[in-house]
Order: structure tokens, then C-alpha cells, then sequence
């Protein structure tokens, strides 16, 4: 019963795995973690989820293929994202979550005349339906989440002054995009205090304004979750991440696309039964990104604060 | 154009939260753990009923089954009653449980889900309280000292209505 439920699941994981792998792969070094921030979602019926989230993504790592080369142009680049999400349980089984991101990208190029750049403004926004067949309870160990979404230009992709930004840069990537989201979670014990968890989300992006196509995304992790008491939880997984190469006019933009895996930590503290605040980390173990050379993630922090009403 | 994009998301996160449905209370039977009484929700009908799922795993339950036991003491039984569902995969885990923290009331056991799951339990403690013809009234998610006040006046509210 429980195979059947989750073939059409492990179908899904497999397609995308190996049409992905199928693919070359990345860097798209303006990743805001909009997915990442739709995680946790509502879950029980007429229950309203608030979250804030922000991360601090430094992508300061020059890579060749999978070397790590010295950067000898002094370059400092960061992006600190907000992401507020809202996720809405219309039944136990059918959620919907949406969320606004309001972005701040920064470059310094140490040895350049460019000098300091810096974009920010209201990103991409989400909106995800959920169904979940199946669900952790007293009295099941599993927990299956399928969803369908669509990535939303809420915010400018035109930034700059004299000149226009480059993509990566923007606050928005100006398209609308496609998302297919699922996860698995299986509780070793009936209090669900250790927990297995996998989750998988693909998008597709599509073409903005100026003929730009952000490289179509997958991302696949997988850890543990462990809560100590009613207040403490901590959890470790592994991210892999492959995008395509970026598009202008259909042709593909050198130097962009790629695959990567991340360890992802996290705590998390629940101040009250209703709010909690968790604090998580990305550090990259291993990257095989296109081109010749890219700028990639050298870690990311992220603060988050939640209040289920 | 963008700011249309919000305007749409926010309009469909109020649409969805205005869609609500009214919930049944399944019945139940079975033989009480701690007094071996055979009992039967419907056999309650007449009282104001507190129906309560629990396990000796849950850290809230350790507080909510004494407050609740002393509530019960208070209110006294003429009218009420509480009626306690140990989920304990384990049965034996849940009478260790009522042997360290005994309460007076009714207690089964329900390892497999026979009740809580028509019941939607997905965590623990979950109460229902129940009118004198069954309806469900309110629903108590989780449980912290001090919740039983309020609860206890929820009670006796509905006793004197």
C-alpha cells in the first residue's frame, strides 16, 4: 500500500535525477533560497504559518570545473535575501503557501574602476499548492507532500543606472517559472523525534523581457532531524543542486550552470508552542560548475523566525 | 504588472483561508484500561464530555492528565465525565504511565489508531470537548500548565447552559 503510494513519488525523484544528470549543469552565483524557505509549511486543517526568513549568501569562491582557483581580482560579492512566506492549511491534506523575497545583491571588485555595485529591491515571489496523501502521525511512520507552484517576477529586473545590471544582480529574474515540489519523511519512533527527510523540487524557468532564461533548476536533499525535548531540534542534510546553463535569444550564456552539493545544519528553538526561531547553515563539499571559470557560493547563514496561528 | 503579481497572490491566500468545513465526532467503544469497565461514547450522551488522546512518550501529557484528573475531582461527575485514549504503540508503556500518574477517570487504549485516526490525531496531547448531545464544541491542541483554568471554564459555561 505504502510502495504504491510513494512509486508515482519515486518516479517523480528518478525522472527529474536523471533528465538533470542528462543535462550539463550551473552557477547561478544570485541563488535566493525561495524554495528553501517553502519547506515548512501548514499542516493541520484552518492552521495560518508565518515565516521570516533571511540568509546571507557569500559567493566569493572562484571555480574552474570542479578546482578551486586562486582570485587574484580582490572580488567581493554577497546577496542577503527576506523571504516572507505564508502557508495556509485549507484541509489536513491540501495547503497552499506563497511568499515574497526582497533582495539585496552586493559586488566589489577590489582592482576594477566599477568599484562597488549594488542592487536591491522586492525579488521573486512563490506560490505552491500542496497535497499531502500521506502523513506522520501517533499512528503512521510516513509522510509523502507533492507540489505544484509557480515562480512570480513580483520585483525589478531592469536594475541599474547607466547601465543595466547584469542578470545576476537583479532583484527578480523577470520570468515566471514553473515548480514541481515534493518531499519524504519517515519518523524512526511514534513521537517522531528522529526523522528521515528528503525533499526534491524542479524549476522550470521561463523567458524574461530581455530574452533571458535563468538555467532550469533541480535540487535534491536528504538528512536526519532530531528534536530533544518539546523546545530543541537539530537537523544535517546534503543538498545536490544542477542547473542548466542560463539562455539569452535561445543561445547559452558561457560560464553559467552546473551542479553542486552542500551540507546544510540546522537548529531550531521553539520559544513557545507557537513561535520558533532557527538559525541554519550551507557549506559547500563538493561543485562541478560549466565554463572555464565562476564565481559560486563560498557558505550561506540564515536566520528564520516562525509563528503558527 | 509586478504589483498586480501581489495583489493576485494575496487575494488567493484570503480566498483559501475562508474555506471551512464542520467536523464529526466518531464513536467509540472498547474496555478501560485502568477500571476494565466495557464503555461506549454514545453511553455518555446527557453529560458534557472531554475526550482526550495522550501517550507516556509526550512531554505535555505528563502535566496534562493530573490537571485534568483534579479538573474532574472539581467539576464532579453528575454531568461530566473524561474519557482518556492512550495511543501507546506499546499498551504496557501507557499502564506504566497511570501507574506513576493514576487518574480516576476512564482510560482505553488505542495502539493501532482505531479511534484516533477517525479522529485525525496527527499530535499529541489533542482534547475534544463535547456537549451533552455529542457535538464537538472546541478542540484543545497540545496542553501547558495553566491551560486547565480555561479549559475548566469552557466546562462549567457549557454544564450551565
Amino acid at each position: 500500500m505504502i510502495f504504491r503510494t510513494l512509486k508515482p513519488v519515486l518516479g517523480l525523484l528518478l525522472y527529474f535525477g536523471l533528465q538533470n544528470l542528462a543535462y550539463a549543469a550551473t552557477c547561478s552565483c544570485a541563488g535566493v533560497p525561495l524554495l528553501a524557505s517553502i519547506d515548512t509549511s501548514a499542516k493541520e486543517k484552518g492552521q495560518l504559518f508565518i515565516t521570516y526568513n533571511a540568509e546571507n549568501h557569500q559567493i566569493s569562491d572562484l571555480v574552474s570545473g570542479s578546482q578551486d582557483v586562486p582570485d587574484e581580482t580582490d572580488r567581493d560579492r554577497h546577496s542577503f535575501s527576506q523571504v516572507l512566506s505564508a502557508s495556509y492549511a485549507m484541509t489536513d491534506r491540501w495547503s497552499v503557501s506563497a511568499l515574497v523575497s526582497y533582495v539585496r545583491h552586493t559586488r566589489d571588485i577590489g582592482s576594477s574602476f566599477l568599484g562597488k555595485t549594488t542592487s536591491s529591491g522586492i525579488g521573486d515571489s512563490v506560490l505552491l499548492l500542496r497535497y499531502t496523501p500521506l502523513f506522520i502521525t501517533p499512528f503512521s511512520r510516513h509522510e509523502v507532500s507533492l507540489g505544484l507552484g509557480s515562480r512570480i517576477p513580483t520585483g525589478d529586473d531592469d536594475y541599474g543606472d547607466l547601465f543595466i545590471l547584469s542578470e545576476d544582480m537583479q532583484p527578480s529574474t523577470g520570468a515566471f517559472g514553473g515548480i514541481l515540489w515534493t518531499s519524504y519523511s519517515y519518523a524512526f519512533n511514534q513521537a517522531a523525534t528522529l526523522q528521515f527527510n528528503t525533499s526534491a523540487n524542479y524549476t522550470y524557468n521561463g523567458v524574461n523581457e530581455r530574452e533571458y532564461r535563468f538555467g532550469h533548476e533541480f535540487n535534491f536533499a536528504m538528512g536526519l532531524g532530531h528534536s530533544i525535548g518539546t523546545r530543541f531540534s537539530y537537523s544535517a542534510a546534503v543538498r545536490y543542486r544542477s542547473t542548466r546553463p542560463d539562455r539569452r535569444l535561445g543561445f547559452e550564456i558561457p560560464n553559467t550552470g552546473g551542479k553542486w552539493v552542500d551540507f546544510i545544519p540546522a537548529v531550531s528553538y521553539a520559544v513557545t508552542d507557537k513561535f520558533q526561531l532557527g538559525l541554519s547553515g550551507r557549506i559547500p563539499v563538493a561543485r562541478n560548475l560549466n565554463g572555464v571559470l565562476q564565481f559560486t557560493t563560498s557558505y550561506a547563514y540564515a536566520f528564520s523566525a516562525s509563528y503558527a496561528f | 504588472m509586478h504589483f498586480k503579481s501581489l495583489i493576485s497572490l494575496c487575494l488567493t491566500l484570503l480566498l483559501v483561508h475562508s474555506v471551512h468545513a464542520q467536523e464529526a465526532t466518531p464513536s467509540f467503544s472498547g474496555t478501560t484500561l485502568n477500571t476494565g469497565q466495557q464503555i461506549d461514547l454514545d453511553g455518555f450522551k446527557g453529560k458534557v464530555v472531554l475526550v482526550d488522546f495522550w501517550a507516556s512518550w509526550c512531554p505535555p501529557c505528563l502535566a496534562s492528565l493530573p490537571a485534568y484528573n483534579k479538573m474532574r475531582q472539581e467539576i464532579g461527575t453528575s454531568d461530566f465525565e473524561i474519557i482518556a485514549i492512550n495511543v501507546d504503540e506499546d499498551t504496557e508503556d501507557g499502564l506504566k504511565f497511570l501507574e506513576k500518574h493514576p487518574v480516576d477517570y476512564p482510560v482505553l487504549a488505542d495502539p493501532t489508531g482505531q479511534i484516533g485516526i477517525p479522529w485525525g490525531i496527527r499530535t499529541l496531547p489533542r482534547s475534544f470537548l463535547l456537549d451533552r448531545d455529542g457535538k464537538l464544541i472546541t478542540t484543545y491542541k497540545s496542553f501547558k500548565k495553566g491551560d486547565e483554568v480555561k479549559i475548566q471554564q469552557q466546562i462549567t459555561a457549557l454544564l450551565e447552559q
